[in-house]
Parts: C-alpha cells; structure tokens; sequence
C-alpha cells in the first residue's frame, strides 16, 4: 500500500503540490494581515485577540486545504477515469480498490498533514509578527495554545473526510470543475465566519461531514472491480 | 492443442443493445490471431473484455487455462495491451512512462527499457514529454509499454493506427519476431484487411458483434480458387461455345458480359482462339486470382463463401 502511494505520487508529480501549499501559507498569512490592516483602519474590532485570531487561522487553513483537497481528487481519481488514463492503472496487476485506497489515502493524510503544519507554521510567524509589532492588544499565552491544539487536531481530522466529499459530485459526471466547485462550496458553508461564529463549531457538523465524507469513498470503493471502464 | 484465450458465449450488452453478441473466440498458443472487423463491430469491446476492464453481460473468458474472474489481477501480469489508442500520463517522459510501467506490473529489469526502446526505434527519445510525442510515436511507445515485461499474451488494438508505411512495415517485422523469436501469443485487431494478412495465422472476423468466421490463413490460402474472366460481347453464346467446343463445365456467366472459368486445365490461348472461330468478340481476358480482400468483403457484406 505504501509503495502504491509512492508510484501515485510519483506519477503524478505530488512534489510540486507542496510547492503550492506553501504559497498557499503566505496567501492565508498576507489575508491575515490585510484582515488587521483594514480593521484598523476601518475601526472594526477584527481580530480583537489571540483567541479569535488563532481559530481565524485555523479556519483558514482548513478551507484552503479542502479545496486542495479537491484538486488532488480532480488528478488522482477524476483526471483519470476522464482522460481514460485509468484503463492504464486497472489493467496492472493490482486490485482495483487498493489502487483506489491508496489514491484516496494521498489525499487525506496531504490534507491532514497540510493542515497541522500550515497551523503551526502560519500561527508562528502570524503571531511572532504581530508581537513584535504589537499588532493585537492581547497577550498570547501558552495556555491558549495547549487549549488551542486538541481542536485543531480535531478539526484536522473532521476536514481530512469532509475533503473527500467533492469526490462524490466529481464522480457524477467525471468532471474536474465540479470537483472542485464542489468543494468551495461546502468550504463556503461550513467555513464561513460570520460574528465569530462557524457551522464548523457545531461539533455534530463537522463530524457528520467527515463520515459521509469517507462513506463517499467508501461507496467509491465498493464497487470499482464490477464496473466498466 | 493448448487455448491461450478461449471466449465461451461471451457477450456484452450496452444499454439494452447487445454490442458483442455470442462470441466463441479460440485463440491457440505461439500464434498472431488476427482480429478483422469493420469501425464499430466490437472488437475493442471483446478487447476489453479480454482484458478485465469491461466486465461481459453473459458467457466468460478463458486465459491462460483460468477463468476470468473480478479478482483476476495477477493474471494481468502476463499480458501486454494496448487498448483502443495508446493512452499515456502525458507529462511524464518516455522513461518515466516505462520505468513506473515496470514499477506497477512488478517488473525490475531497468535495463530492458533502452533495449525495447531500440526495439520500436524510439531511441534518443527517452527524456522527451509523451505530450510532444506524435501519434505514430505514441503508438511505438505504446508497444514498447506492452513488451516491456516480456508478456506471454499481447493484445493490441488497432496498433498500426497513425503509422507511416514504413513504420507498419517495422512492426510487422518487430511482431513476427516477437511470435517467433519470444514464443508470444498475439492478438492483433484491425480494419484493415492487408494489414492482418500479412501478420496472421489465424483470421477471426467480426460483424455486428458477431464473430463469423474464424479460420487459418492456412486454409484459405488453399482454398483461393485462381480464375480466367473473359470480357466478350455475348456471354450466353461464348458459355455455350465453352461447354460444347471446349468441354468447360466448372465456369460461371457473371452477367451478359463476362464470365469466370475455373478450370485450370484451359489455356488462355486456346480459350481465345476457340471463341473468335466462332465469331465472339473478347474484350478483355485475365487471369485473376480471388484475392483474400474479396473474400472477406464478401463475409462482411453477408454473402455465403465457402473456404
């Protein structure tokens, strides 16, 4: 399995995906900032403390990584049964659900993974800067932090199945757009923030997102060996 | 006398249309059989069906012994494909296509991968993106991919699509030699008759779905009677002249015009003669041999030949 995932990633070319979810940290870390500049200059309490500002970053990076999520299941999965690239792959001799497994695999430990390391990264350098500019009245303490770790763990693990979801709409019709529009929109509801407030912090919602999420994949699974391609 | 492939009643139905209908398909070991069909008869669906990625509506698949099953993987192993047009991860190079190929079939002779390269004369192209490939140069990276793993069964469809004249000569050449030199079974589809004829030992013909004939190029080379066709101005009178000057009875009056005889004892020389003494004008005399073309076109269009 592992070595499946390791052909997967070199076929198609998964390093220069890293790549992109850098840029993707220094996107979320100049919003961050443009999120505090017009708030000041606006008035508007933005990220009046750490406490918003951290779960701020964390919704930020889960939304940008679901949608990355989704363009990895445009490549792996959809890309390949539309430019028929999966006849390819079906016609090794390896099981049709562990070569699905292992591409579905890829795609929730990049998001997981993503979304820890953009955390921390993201979160340092937002909050080393903000610090030493003194940029939110706050005072950053390291209990917020201790606090702040099992949720975005949680929240990490919620966002690795919820990214599997688009996989459904993708499958419908092989198209990579609805892959992906897919994704923004479900980003778009349960992400979005309004008065310090996210669907995302209905602990059910999440939850019930993530299994229907990988009941997606595993209804993907089931019955690839019976289909034709 | 030992089936690499035996198909038994298989069958495939597209929403409510039965595209393969019944096919019994007998492929023997160490062959080149020769899928004959025209555009749409079905053959890359009976390709497929071979090959696991289509599953049949009814009747089963036979390979190497074992029946085809949904979990039949490691059987994959042993086969070499192209299917419908050679499909690539196009932004990877030639190499790299090879190399992950090997990779996946389990396969880990590196070094093979320059040799089969020389093999399609590929060389020099290893590092070049499959994306800036031609077609024709798609399809010989296509059967460097099907070689590569020194298959026991290769199954290609359609593989001279997009090649020069020469290059369809090469892998005539390159197939015959894999048949012969590696002990490879091959099942090679195509619409164009010439084409098989010179590659098959054994010719199936598919129409409608429906495999109509399957035969060596044996037997039909045997059975491919020669004829002479007399062109005249009144064929009635020279089919009479035929059967009473010359004692002809094994010939055929086409139409008004023309007639066939199949006797070989006759000689165009005496034929003509004998006609002119009795005053029948000849347009043209040939002497034709029923080509392999005519027979199959007869086949495909629904008449009855015998081989």
């Amino acid at each position: 399995m592992l070595n499946l995932m390791r052909l997967e990633m070199k076929k198609f070319h998964l390093g220069s995906y890293i790549k992109s979810a850098i840029i993707a940290n220094f996107v979320i870390l100049g919003f961050l900032f443009m999120i505090l500049f017009i708030s000041k200059v606006e008035g508007d309490p933005g990220l009046e403390n750490y406490e918003v500002a951290l779960s701020v970053i964390d919704s930020f990076v889960r939304a940008v990584f679901i949608i990355f999520a989704s363009t990895l299941i445009a490549k792996l999965i959809i890309g390949e049964y539309k430019f028929k690239t999966i006849t390819l792959a079906f016609m090794y001799p390896i099981s049709r659900k562990k070569l699905i497994a292992a591409k579905l695999a890829i795609v929730m430990l990049f998001t997981f993974c993503a979304i820890i390391i953009s955390n921390a990264i993201i979160t340092t350098i937002f909050c080393i800067i903000s610090d030493r500019f003194e940029l939110i009245p706050d005072v950053l303490s390291n209990s917020l932090i201790i606090q702040h770790i099992p949720s975005v763990l949680m929240n990490a693990i919620a966002a690795s199945g919820i990214a599997l979801i688009p996989l459904y709409f993708g499958m419908r019709k092989y198209s990579i757009p609805t892959t992906i529009i897919s994704s923004i929109f479900i980003v778009s509801v349960t992400s979005s923030n309004s008065g310090n407030f996210t669907l995302n912090d209905i602990i059910i919602i999440p939850i019930t997102l993530a299994i229907i999420g990988l009941s997606i994949a595993y209804l993907a699974i089931r019955h690839v060996e019976k289909v034709d391609v | 006398m030992t089936y690499i492939v035996k198909t038994n009643q298989l069958t495939k139905v597209y929403e409510g249309k039965e595209v393969v209908s019944a096919v019994n398909m007998n492929v023997k070991k160490g062959e080149i059989y020769g899928f004959l069909g025209p555009n749409g008869a079905g053959k890359t669906t009976v390709m497929k069906m071979l090959t696991n990625l289509t599953k049949p509506t009814s009747g089963d698949v036979e390979i190497f012994g074992e029946k085809l099953t949904d979990q039949s993987y490691e059987i994959l192993k042993r086969m070499g494909t192209i299917i419908e047009y050679p499909i690539f991860y196009e932004k990877l190079t030639a190499k790299e296509t090879l190399e992950l190929h090997c990779e996946y079939m389990g396969y880990y002779d590196k070094q093979e991968i320059a040799h089969v390269l020389n093999l399609v004369k590929l060389s020099n192209t290893e590092e070049k993106r499959v994306k800036d490939f031609s077609l024709g140069m798609k399809q010989r990276l296509g059967i460097a991919r099907a070689i590569i793993t020194k298959p026991e069964l290769l199954i290609l469809d359609e593989p001279i699509n997009g090649l020069d004249p020469i290059g369809i000569k090469e892998l005539r050449e390159l197939f015959k030699m894999l048949c012969k030199e590696y002990g490879i079974t091959i099942i090679i589809s195509s619409h164009i008759l010439g084409e098989i004829e010179q590659l098959a030992d054994t010719i199936g013909v598919i129409k409608d779905g429906r495999l109509i004939k399957e035969v060596t190029m044996d037997t039909i080379n045997r059975n491919q009677a020669d004829y002479i066709e007399v062109i005249v101005n009144d064929g009635k009178k020279a089919a009479f002249i035929l059967e009473s000057e010359l004692k002809i009875a094994n010939f055929k009056l086409m139409d008004d015009n023309s007639i066939r005889i199949y006797d070989s004892t006759v000689s165009q020389k005496s034929l003509t003669k004998t006609l002119i003494e009795h005053d029948i004008e000849i347009e043209e005399i040939s002497k034709k041999t029923s080509s392999l073309e005519d027979y199959f076109l007869k086949l495909i269009n629904g008449g009855i030949v015998h081989a």
